[in-house]
């Protein structure tokens, strides 16, 4: 079978605004009961500017933010069935509050195949407004490909 | 190396997973439908691997202030299913200067009550 892969994909820059619900909603679903992220006074006395985002949170400013998964399916023509995650990595430069309104500015690292497994890896920059690089996100995931 | 206290997590549930989904914005079908991840050959449905992310995520902020954290990068080795139950251990591996800065090295890593690894970490903490 023919890679399906575009080589020279683009991937739309996005913006996204960080609420205080988000966030909440985002460290309940994982049982994260650190309160930094349910109160703002909290997370105010030990030295944030205000609720700050969990470490993976990250994964639901591009999801909502507009790399969703219905989105890497088409631009990448992938089998929505036989799609993994393989690796996550952040680099973090800066501190991200809700309230921020962040620029996220992605780009495609590198796409191969290996054996029946097409592995793609996308990089995201994130900025805040005043234009400081505050967030550096890589993730690969792989499609398993052939017969099953 | 100095290890980190272990962090013990409930039993996931399908229903958390359904609140991951939302909560994330990752819809893919095979964390949540049941007949979808059954056709995709999962014999079920398995967790999101950033859920697993965000449980190790957890325990890093547990162990050191969230403000600290300079990296983190994981690698997912088995799925999780509804059911099992998670253990997030950490260990800190030495000292290194990167951007300027005296930072801590450490790994993370998940399993469930059986010892199968879930995920494999390394983290940077600023000192």
């Amino acid at each position: 079978m023919e890679s399906l892969l575009k080589e020279d994909v683009k991937i739309k820059p996005f913006r996204f605004t960080i609420e205080r619900g988000k966030i909440r909603e985002f460290a309940m679903a994982i049982g994260d009961r650190n309160p930094i992220y349910y109160d703002a006074d909290i997370a105010r006395k030990e030295g944030y500017r205000d609720i700050p985002i969990p470490p993976t949170f990250p994964t639901a400013i591009e999801m909502w933010g507009g790399l969703d998964f219905e989105t890497l399916i088409s631009l990448f023509g992938l089998d929505p069935l036989k799609v993994l995650h393989g690796g996550q990595e952040y680099r973090y430069m800066g501190e991200v509050c809700a309230g921020d309104t962040i620029t996220a500015a992605p780009q495609l690292i590198s796409a191969f195949e290996k054996r029946n497994l097409r592995f793609i890896t996308i990089g995201i920059h994130y900025k805040n407004k005043e234009g400081f690089e505050v967030l550096y996100s890589e993730s690969t995931i792989i499609e398993r490909r052939g017969t099953d | 190396m100095s290890e980190l206290t272990a962090i013990h997590k409930p039993e996931i549930t399908h229903t958390q997973l359904v609140k991951y989904a939302g909560a994330s914005g990752d819809f893919n079908p095979i964390h949540t439908v049941v007949p979808i991840g059954e056709k995709a050959g999962l014999d079920g449905v398995i967790a999101h691997g950033m859920l697993i992310m965000g449980m190790a995520g957890e325990a890093l902020a547990d162990w050191f202030p969230r403000k600290d954290l300079r990296k983190f990068k994981v690698r997912f080795s088995k799925m999780t299913r509804p059911g099992e139950k998670l253990t997030i251990e950490g260990r800190v591996t030495g000292e290194i200067i990167e951007e300027e800065e005296k930072r801590l090295t450490g790994e993370v890593s998940v399993k469930n009550e059986a010892g199968e690894l879930k995920l494999s970490g390394q983290f940077e903490i600023k000192i």
